[in-house]
């Protein structure tokens, strides 16, 4: 075949240049360590790229979010069991107090002591983070969620709590309100709240009480009204009878679902009430302690019912305490399992983008030396090709 | 005697002549479009005598070039092909380059801006983490407005490129029309062909298919017709018709390609293919045009999922949000040619129905009609077109006003304009609206069974401020009624799904008690450390909620950065195929009509040769001569 001189010298010539300019190409991703340098190098991987960039971009986001929360709650945690040890200690002194033999001057003493963990307990309730944010003041954690007035102790943060997002598709409270904390302890057992008529004039008083039947248990306002020191009657609000019997110290009464127990000596015309439980603030528990115990007055079946129902509440407080510290542990454990699990995730992400879009050194080292060799043998045999002439050898 | 001297000396002309022309071939082995050139030598009429008849020696007949039509056509065909695919993949691979980072591209940047949401929602208060929000806006903003900016300088380098390349093509048509004359002159004046302007002729061809198309057809005088398009004469003979590079009625910044024939300029901008001009002309169509669309898209979508948000929130000082980004309007542009006196107007309505294309809305007797642009289709619109009742359709809403002559058109681009004009409205941080603007609470006497988990406002325009109650009947069923004590809805609750009512959305968990209540109300102004609207807003960004629902902004930016790969990567690909087709097509072309020195070699060597002969003959025939003279002298 006819080959003209001007197509060898230019077809050797491109062909040098298309082996130099491939060898560029990978020399340039050898240096760089990406082969995926725009969409058009891989349209398809560029895209999965951009997702896989934006979920460890999002990931990482959430593990700070995760920080972010642990970091509430591990300081409402804090905040939870300073108040549980501050209540545990009113009620040591409560048990202390539920003496008979103690003077009111003594009472009275304990009752200042009780005063100033009252005040302990409001300012655990004020306390804030870091930036000045109060812990249990919900979403208005600009505003001071409680302020004691007088022996009153009021709530006036959010009723909800913000949220963090710690994975794709959870999202958890990052505290909680003062008012789910502190505020909303059930009174009484939970279910009725028992006590001693204020003008009684015996010597009994009455426990707490147990439900024995919740199916039976009709909310309602109960008298237990005695008409002798061993006649009672338990009436409703409407003044219906509901039942009667006789009393012995020490026995119970037992009605819809309910028992309670009487101890000492009844007089004529006593009553004792049965009331629905509401909700009762550890605070109003701790200033309610603080009243019955500074009160000189009160008769021993009054203070005997009253520091019996203080105790329980004390109990309440701390028991709805641990309640929320248990849901806070959860919390903390969930976003200790989301990091982890995002950390993995993380990792098979970089993998995947890695593999989409950095360089394979040996193939890419493979795939340069077979560069170079073509570009060599390219050269040599222009070389000695370009030299034959026919021109030569004409003399 | 005389006969072989006339014989010899004719052979010794033609000899000579021979070796002229491969000297000649010779001394243009390395000039490019030179077909070499060959000696046709013909033998001259035999003389009769007796014995037969006698040869008079040789003669040179005519001196040709080496040349294939088919040939030379197939390397301008696969010219114009390389040059259009390389013109287009070098626009395309300047938007991919700019497109393409996958740590700095735009779904980088929005997912940034959603982390700062994040951060902004894991401490609502933190003027700190608002200004983060704020700068992550604007440096979206500022990205978008720089990817816009850099689109128009790549437009206005393509428009520059179509006025450079229409005046090329035009000086190449004339010259092309000169060299027909000269060649038709030089065959009718000698009957020869003129080989070095036929080249000359031919390398301007090859010249001219790099910018467009070409069409060749040989006449009988020598002369060579040039088509482009389909079939639009641009060289008759040796006269060439001008191209030139004028405005779009519709855009001032862009420019058709007309044709000027007897005064008249014929809009032949759809016919032109290939070449550079081909390349640049779809590169403008395809991809340069499309991506500032499509980035307007963008842009919309993200001042509108971000405005609504902000509207239906509550800001750090206890006000209603103000819309966060402003972005630029519909672009109406009415044709130059138009002579009624109507005007248009158009607002963006429907995020979800808005489209990236261009439209034409053209009063055809005495009715609108809407055009897409992209795909050539009709929309179907509904209204009037008045101002109390738009038209409606594709995501816009156009009020038309005056009175339109029949044919008059608008060129209507609902996003085209949007980039340019985004930017950042708010400067405060406190402006941000993270917290939701209602808040639900429990009715006092409930059950501890249900608890409010958020409350937000999804639709500003919707929402009534005022007090609603959720009231359960049972555990699952509930009633909605507002401070008039209306029942605005009603329902079957399950524990997590969204109670929807008015334009807001409350979400309880638990399993509430008959008789529990929740109270909606407008949010406290303390209620600053609130984040529900924030999280209203990263799930708003993400959800998909623009071309009919179908794709998230994330989609957006992705599928336009993936289309521009495709087109980048078919085009490089296409350029790179045919960079070879056209190379084995020269390659064929220059193995016929480029010179080999080797052959040359031989050529000269036969020619020496012959020549030498020749001249020997001439000294035999003095020899006979002498020997004829020196028998007579002695006889």
């Amino acid at each position: 075949m006819r080959i003209s001189t001007l197509t060898f010298q230019s077809d050797a010539l491109s062909q040098m240049d298309a082996l130099q300019s491939e060898m560029a190409t990978t020399q340039n991703q050898l240096a760089t360590g990406k082969k995926l340098n725009s969409a058009a190098d891989d349209p398809a991987g560029m895209a999965q790229v951009n997702l896989l960039n934006n979920q460890l971009s999002a990931s990482t986001q959430y593990v700070t979010n995760g920080n972010y929360a642990s970091a509430n709650l591990q300081l409402e945690e804090q905040a939870m069991s300073d108040a549980t040890n501050l209540l545990q200690s009113a009620r040591d002194l409560a048990v202390q107090a539920n003496n008979s033999a103690l003077t009111a001057t003594q009472r009275q003493d304990i009752a200042s002591q009780l005063q100033q963990q009252l005040q302990d307990l409001v300012a655990i309730g004020n306390r804030t983070d870091s930036d000045g944010n109060y812990l249990f003041a919900g979403t208005s954690n600009r505003t001071q969620p409680f302020a004691q007035l007088g022996s009153s102790v009021s709530y006036s943060g959010a009723a909800n709590v913000s949220q963090v997002q710690i994975s794709s598709n959870q999202r958890i409270s990052s505290g909680d309100t003062g008012a789910s904390v502190f505020m909303n302890v059930p009174a009484g057992n939970g279910t009725f709240v028992t006590a001693v008529g204020a003008a009684n004039t015996g010597s009994a008083s009455i426990g707490p009480g147990t439900v024995t039947d919740a199916g039976a248990w009709v909310p309602d306002t109960y008298t237990i009204a005695f008409s002798s020191p061993t006649q009672y009657q338990v009436t409703n609000s409407s003044g219906t009878v509901i039942t009667s019997g006789t009393y012995a110290d020490g026995g119970s009464i037992a009605f819809n679902g309910i028992q309670v127990a009487i101890n000492g000596t009844p007089a004529s015309a006593d009553r004792f009430t049965v009331t629905p439980a509401g909700t009762a603030s550890a605070f109003s528990t701790l200033s309610s302690l603080v009243t019955t115990l500074s009160n000189p007055n009160l008769s021993s079946a009054q203070l005997t019912t009253q520091m019996g129902g203080a105790l329980q509440q004390i109990d309440a407080a701390i028991t709805n305490l641990n309640n929320v510290s248990a849901s806070v542990g959860a919390r903390l454990n969930s976003i200790t399992s989301s990091q982890s699990s995002a950390q993995s995730t993380q990792t098979n992400l970089q993998q995947s983008i890695s593999q989409l879009s950095d360089v394979d050194y040996a193939a890419a080292i493979t795939q340069l030396n077979t560069q170079e060799l073509s570009l060599q043998a390219a050269q040599e045999s222009y070389a000695s090709i370009a030299k034959l002439s026919l021109f030569n050898y004409i003399q | 005697m005389g006969d072989i001297l006339s014989t010899s000396v004719s052979g010794l002309l033609a000899f000579q002549r021979a070796l002229d022309v491969t000297s000649n071939n010779v001394a243009n082995a390395a000039t490019p479009g030179y077909s070499v050139e060959n000696v046709n030598l013909q033998e001259q009429r035999a003389q009769p005598t007796a014995s037969g008849y006698i040869g008079s020696g040789v003669n040179v007949q005519s001196v040709t070039r080496s040349y294939d039509e088919l040939l030379a056509g197939q390397v301008r065909s696969s010219q114009s092909s390389y040059s259009s695919f390389n013109t287009f993949a070098t626009q395309a691979a300047q938007v991919d380059n700019m497109l393409g980072d996958a740590t700095t591209g735009l779904t980088a940047s929005l997912q940034s801006f959603v982390n700062a949401l994040q951060t902004v929602a894991n401490g609502p208060a933190s003027t700190a983490n608002r200004q983060v929000l704020l700068s992550q806006a604007q440096s979206l903003a500022q990205q978008l407005g720089n990817y816009n900016s850099q689109l128009s300088t790549y437009g206005a380098d393509v428009e520059a490129q179509i006025s450079n390349n229409v005046s090329q093509i035009n000086t190449l048509a004339s010259g092309i029309a000169s060299l027909n004359g000269q060649i038709a002159n030089g065959l009718a004046a000698t009957g020869q062909t003129p080989n070095d302007l036929m080249d000359q002729r031919d390398a301007m061809l090859d010249q001219l298919s790099q910018y467009v198309t070409v069409n060749t057809a040989t006449q009988s005088d020598g002369s060579m017709n040039v088509y482009i398009g389909s079939g639009q004469a641009l060289v008759l003979g040796s006269t060439s018709q001008q191209l030139t590079a004028f405005q779009n009625p519709y855009d001032a910044s862009q420019h058709d390609i007309g044709l000027v024939s007897g005064g008249n300029t014929t809009d032949i901008t759809p016919e032109i293919s290939g070449g550079s001009l081909g390349g640049l002309l779809s590169a403008r169509a395809q991809v340069i045009d499309p991506a500032v669309n499509t980035l307007g898209q963008f842009s919309v979508g993200l001042a509108a999922i971000v405005n609504q948000a902000q509207q239906s929130g509550m800001d750090l000082t206890g006000a209603t949000g103000q819309p966060m980004f402003a972005v630029g309007p519909v672009q109406i542009a009415p044709a130059t040619t138009n002579t009624g006196s109507a005007t248009v107007t158009a607002t963006r309505t429907n995020l979800n129905a808005l489209t990236a294309d261009d439209y034409s809305l053209r009063s055809s007797a005495g009715t609108w009609q809407l055009v897409d642009q992209t795909t050539g289709q009709a929309v179907a619109m509904t209204g009037t077109g008045a101002s109390t009742d738009p038209f409606q359709a594709a995501g816009i809403s156009i009020v038309v006003s005056g009175s339109p002559s029949n044919g008059d058109s608008f060129l209507i681009q609902p996003t085209a304009a949007a980039t340019a004009g985004l930017s950042v409205l708010l400067t405060n941080p406190a402006q941000i609206a993270a917290a939701s603007s209602i808040q639900t609470t429990a009715g006092a006497g409930n059950s501890t069974g249900a608890t409010v988990s958020s409350s937000i406002v999804t639709d500003p325009t919707q929402w009534v401020p005022g007090s609603d109650t959720i009231a359960f009947s049972s555990a699952s069923q509930y009633q909605v009624t507002n401070s008039g004590g209306t029942v605005i809805a009603s329902g079957t609750y399950s524990s997590g799904t969204p109670i929807a009512f008015a334009g807001a959305q409350v979400t309880l968990s638990g399993t509430p008690a008959a008789g529990d209540t929740f109270v909606v109300t407008a949010a406290a102004a303390s209620n600053s450390g609130d984040n529900s609207n924030a999280f209203a807003m990263i799930d708003a960004l993400s959800a998909s909620t623009l071309n009919g629902g179908t794709t998230s902004l994330t989609g957006v930016a992705n599928n336009l950065v993936s289309q521009v790969g495709v087109m980048t990567q078919q085009s490089q690909a296409n350029a790179t195929a045919q960079q070879s087709v056209n190379q084995s097509a020269v390659d064929t072309r220059n193995n016929l009509s480029g010179v080999n020195l080797d052959e040359e070699a031989a050529k000269m060597v036969q020619y020496q040769q012959a020549y030498q002969a020749c001249a020997q003959m001439i000294q035999t025939s003095n020899t006979m001569f002498n020997s004829l003279i020196t028998a007579i002298a002695n006889g």
